[in-house]
């Protein structure tokens, strides 16, 4: 600690100060970054031991007389289950179709923001607002949206074919589902339109200007100046977005609670632990879960060859 | 150049529509009679008009102990968590030391974590220490898990700070302190605050570890709340009730965007730009 | 750097003296939220949601009622479905909660609760009070292992609620029993609806298990085998069952939202011109008293027949009030449930709920019969006296969840779905498969 204060005078201090000072230096920082980096560690990685070690035994809450280790046995349950790969299905299916679909309108409303001159703040502030919006009260708004008896989406849609006034969406797989990538996307393109805003703001006006001077049309523009300028803005987006959406609950929990096989995996862990209070079965698939989310984080980030800690962290 | 400003006036129309339908809609739920949304209105606005659910919902003392719950817990899990994040966001913006990309690494792990996958140990641990439904039970996973945002954010502020200034204070002839307190305090106050702003929406928002870590109004948080709600139906929560508590909750995220959205913008981009 | 680093090292120390002083605040907010008042002990009574929310009426109005100079009852509202009800006492119990002192049970738990020991046992003087006069199917969802364990509060019993104007324009006989095929058929045929409860829930159970005791089987056989008990819904019990649901899923009786139906969904299709029937519980005739015209064209009948000539096995609810395992006041819990499920409790409970008493004698009373006609005071009994609760297994839960999970939605029952659930159930009770 003392080294810390050491007197600035020192100018042509020996070497073996120099690191005296360094080690301080680390020292100090380690005191610093400690507090922060204790917290995120004891509330993520104790439980996730003690999850691994739940994962090993058969043990219900109502029923704790009944504990006992069975090894493996759990994972192999949930592998070899029907359920579990309906919910990975359907996870993967929302997480593809709500970052694609976002990542498409997202960059339509960064385009606009970017160019906009007048409203430029009320564009902003009605943008945030979904973004700051609690998901539940999102999800319940699109439930109402959608319900047979007080919903209006039937009435203004009922041209469509196959709507009618009579339309269950929450009653059949695909409407359920397409319902749920609905609220999902309104609540979350804003924090993709943003993260692309700043992409945008950093493609050089004048290379654009110079494109246009040599003839190129605006697709051209788009493809060969704007979006390779943009990469890293996109790509960190996407992850970001990517797993935010692996990890979708809210929603279903309002709008269906996981009815007509539109559970996703965070759900159906939720169902096995809090509903079922089968700590063991619904551990392992906690630790799946963990799996899964650190596999696609591992995919992405060699897919976009992203350097995330840097992006995030030093950017 | 005309026809360029048309279109983007046309997609800044579409886009307002689309980001504000739904909250006009469940307004409009929510000034709907209690009778009208149990018959069944599938009509956009109501045939009459009623303030009577903001009434109910006003008076009903669940609702109100969840609402003072998530204040109280936003803000304390806020305060603190922004504390511990300007130590390691000075330390990571200011000083080198080994292992300074280790603790990014874990920042961004726990940013990507699956809350739900810590229900069931979070629960079992939190029965044990007695920390089940009560508000330090959901104040500490709060903070962890609100820690890599305000550390990123508020790092990339401290990068920007003209540290250079304070020592030109000292040789000015202020104390360590003054100097401090009068030329480094004012240049981080703005980051330190958007960070606080973000944390706070994360916990005004969060709901698995407030479904999961609390079972009565002792602690149990808005989200939870709303979807536990319980109306004078006593098989479904009455659409318009439950439309007006949500127009509530909501009262506060739009203050806050009003007086602070180019904070938030900065706070959610930065860092993001430069890979 | 040095002179940052110092003031830093000056930061840290007036923000880690904050953080002390912020986790002690908390820690004190923790103790003065675990520590007792002294003087008279309060009772906590965690309710159901009453079809009222008026702290002057229903439960709370009991709580009021049996506060004593020893001690007072306060409630505490538990969520509206029974599953999150369970879970919500669940986890307060798994956490040896003392503050748990009475508790408003569905019989869908019961079993279970008493089975994990979140339930103090009842002292076989209480255990002859508490069972003293009540119906024997109220009773029977209060009893594990031969030992009553919990207090039946009040019965709720299902019965078919018919729109008058409707069978006679249908020209259906209600005063013979009727079956699932004929009310369908007879609602299909002339524009109108059949009211069920067919989300995914406990009450689709409720209707699932009624159907399968209606046709003479049984989910589960051997309850008191716990999780090693047979599954016996691959039956043709079972596979009728099926077959009226399949039915009414496919007819044009079923309500557009069939598949989120619940007991509070169907009220309102029942009150329009296509409104013909409902299957529900009792509340629905002081429920309808408001609407002069709904009301005056209400009419009832016994639950109906899953196949012809078997008299049908009506659903049986209600609540039963549990006496908390870690109660520090158990003896006053003790004394308040025989005050809240007097018969006087019960009877003023009834007028103002609509939920009916669990005594027999209660039945007879003259208060009763100001709100409710005798007649359907007798279904009510003669309903609850022949009712088919479902089974007491302490894993019903679980195989209520199971059975949900393959039933849902009504349209996908097929003959096949009692085989593939019972093949399930049995799974997921082993911890072999998992559960939704």
């Amino acid at each position: 600690m003392t080294a810390v204060v050491a007197p600035r005078t020192h100018v042509d201090a020996p070497p073996k100060h120099l690191t005296e000072k360094t080690k301080a230096e680390h020292r100090l920082a380690w005191k610093l970054v400690a507090p922060a980096v204790v917290l995120m560690l004891a509330v993520t990685a104790y439980p996730m031991f003690e999850a691994l070690y739940l994962s090993l035994f058969r043990y219900q809450l109502t029923a704790p007389k009944d504990k006992g280790f069975v090894g493996l046995e759990n994972y192999k349950v949930v592998l070899t289950s029907p359920v579990w790969w309906d919910a990975v299905f359907n996870t993967v299916f929302i997480m593809v179709v709500t970052v694609s679909v976002e990542l498409v309108i997202g960059f339509a409303f960064a385009m606009i923001m970017h160019r906009i001159v007048f409203g430029r703040g009320l564009m902003r502030t009605a943008i945030l607002i979904p973004y700051g919006i609690i998901t539940v009260v999102s999800a319940f708004s699109w439930q109402f949206a959608f319900s047979l008896n007080n919903g209006f989406v039937n009435g203004w849609f009922s041209w469509l074919p196959w709507i009618t006034g009579n339309t269950n969406w929450f009653g059949s797989h695909w409407p359920a589902l397409f319902a749920i990538c609905v609220s999902e996307i309104w609540k979350t393109t804003p924090f993709m339109s943003l993260l692309l805003l700043a992409g945008l703001s950093q493609v050089s006006e004048d290379m654009l200007e110079a494109a246009k001077v040599d003839g190129a049309t605006w697709w051209q523009r788009l493809y060969k100046v704007i979006l390779p300028n943009m990469r890293a803005a996109i790509m960190v987006a996407v992850l970001f977005r990517a797993l935010d959406a692996f990890r979708i609950f809210d929603n279903i929990f309002i709008m269906t609670k996981g009815a007509v096989n539109t559970a996703s995996v965070s759900f159906l862990t939720y169902a096995e632990i809090d509903q079922q209070f089968q700590l063991g079965l619904g551990s392992a698939l906690s630790v799946l879960l963990f799996l899964s989310v650190l596999l696609i984080a591992f995919l992405l980030v060699k897919l976009f060859r992203v350097d995330l800690a840097s992006a995030r962290g030093e950017g | 150049m005309n026809k360029l400003g048309a279109r983007v006036y046309v997609g800044f129309v579409i886009v307002l529509l689309w980001c504000l339908l739904p909250i006009a809609w469940i307004i409009s739920l929510s000034l709907k009679p209690v009778a009208e949304t149990t018959a069944g209105s599938p009509h956009f606005l109501p045939s009459s008009w009623t303030i009577e659910n903001y009434k109910t919902i006003l008076k009903n003392h669940d609702f109100l102990h969840a609402l003072l719950n998530s204040f109280g817990i936003g803000l304390i899990a806020t305060a603190l968590a922004v504390v511990f994040a300007t130590f390691a966001a000075y330390a990571i913006a200011r000083l080198e030391f080994p292992g300074k990309r280790v603790v990014l690494s874990i920042a961004l792990a726990i940013a990507m974590f699956p809350v739900v996958s810590l229900i069931g140990p979070l629960f079992n641990l939190w029965r044990a220490i007695h920390l089940f439904n009560t508000w330090p039970g959901l104040i500490i996973p709060y903070m962890s898990f609100t820690l890599p945002l305000a550390i990123w954010t508020l790092s990339a502020f401290f990068r920007e700070i003209p540290w250079e200034m304070e020592q030109a204070a000292q040789v000015d002839g202020a104390t360590s302190w003054q100097a401090f307190r009068k030329v480094i305090v004012p240049l981080a106050a703005p980051g330190v605050f958007t960070a606080a702003i973000l944390t706070f929406f994360f916990a005004w928002n969060e709901f698995v570890l407030s479904i999961s870590l609390t079972s009565t109004t002792a602690a149990r948080t808005v989200p939870a709340q709303l979807a536990y709600f319980v109306g004078p139906d006593q098989f479904n929560p009455p659409a318009s009730t439950l439309a007006a508590a949500s127009v509530v909750v909501t009262i506060p995220v739009i203050i806050i965007v009003l007086l602070f959205q180019r904070k938030i913008v900065s706070g959610l981009t930065s860092g993001a730009v430069k890979g | 750097m040095h002179g940052s680093a110092r003031l830093a090292r000056t930061k840290l120390k007036s923000r880690r003296a904050l953080a002390l002083g912020v986790t002690i605040g908390l820690g004190c907010t923790l103790l003065a939220a675990c520590g007792g008042s002294s003087g008279k002990p309060t009772l906590t009574w965690y309710i159901n949601p009453d079809p009222t929310t008026d702290p002057n009426m229903g439960q709370s109005l009991l709580a009021q009622q049996c506060s004593t100079n020893q001690y007072s009852i306060k409630v505490q509202e538990l969520p509206t479905d029974a599953t999150s009800q369970r879970q919500q006492l669940a986890y307060r119990l798994a956490a040896k909660d003392p503050s748990i002192d009475l508790m408003s049970m569905d019989p869908a738990f019961t079993a279970e609760f008493a089975a994990a020991g979140f339930l103090a046992p009842i002292p076989l003087s209480y255990q002859k009070v508490y069972g003293a006069g009540k119906l024997p199917g109220i009773v029977k969802t209060a009893t594990y292992a031969g030992n009553l364990i919990a207090d039946p509060l009040w019965a709720n019993t299902q019965v078919l609620w018919y729109r008058k104007s409707f069978v006679q324009k249908a020209g259906l006989d209600m005063s013979k029993p009727v079956t699932w095929s004929q009310i369908i058929k007879a609602a299909s045929d002339n524009g109108g609806t059949v009211g069920v409860q067919a989300n995914l829930y406990e009450g689709y159970s409720v209707w699932i298990n009624a159907l399968v005791t209606g046709a003479g089987g049984q989910i589960v056989s051997d309850t008191a085998a716990g999780k090693d008990a047979k599954i016996t819904l691959n039956s043709q019990a079972g596979r009728d069952a099926a077959s009226v649901i399949s039915e009414l899923a496919h007819s044009k009786a079923a309500e557009p939202d069939l598949s989120v139906s619940n007991e509070g969904t169907v009220l309102t299709p029942f009150a329009t011109p296509q409104g013909a029937f409902q299957v529900n519980w009792t509340f629905v005739y002081p429920n309808y008293q408001a609407d002069k015209a709904t009301f005056k064209d209400l009419g009832w009948a016994r639950y109906p027949e899953t196949v012809a000539g078997k008299p049908s096995r009506p659903p049986v609810g209600g609540i039963n009030l549990g006496i908390g395992n870690y109660s520090t006041h158990k003896a006053f819990a003790f004394q308040a449930a025989k005050c809240i499920t007097s018969e006087k409790s019960q009877i003023q409970y009834a007028l103002q709920t609509g939920n009916m008493p669990a005594t027999a004698a209660a039945y007879s009373t003259a208060k009763l019969k100001t709100l409710f006609p005798t007649p359907l005071l007798t279904l009510f009994r003669q309903s609850l006296q022949g009712g088919g609760p479902r089974p007491n297994s302490a894993y019903w839960s679980a195989i209520s969840a199971a059975i949900q999970s393959k039933w849902h939605p009504p349209s996908a029952v097929n003959s096949s779905t009692p085989a593939t659930s019972a093949t399930y159930i049995e799974q997921v009770l082993q911890g072999k498969a998992l559960l939704q």
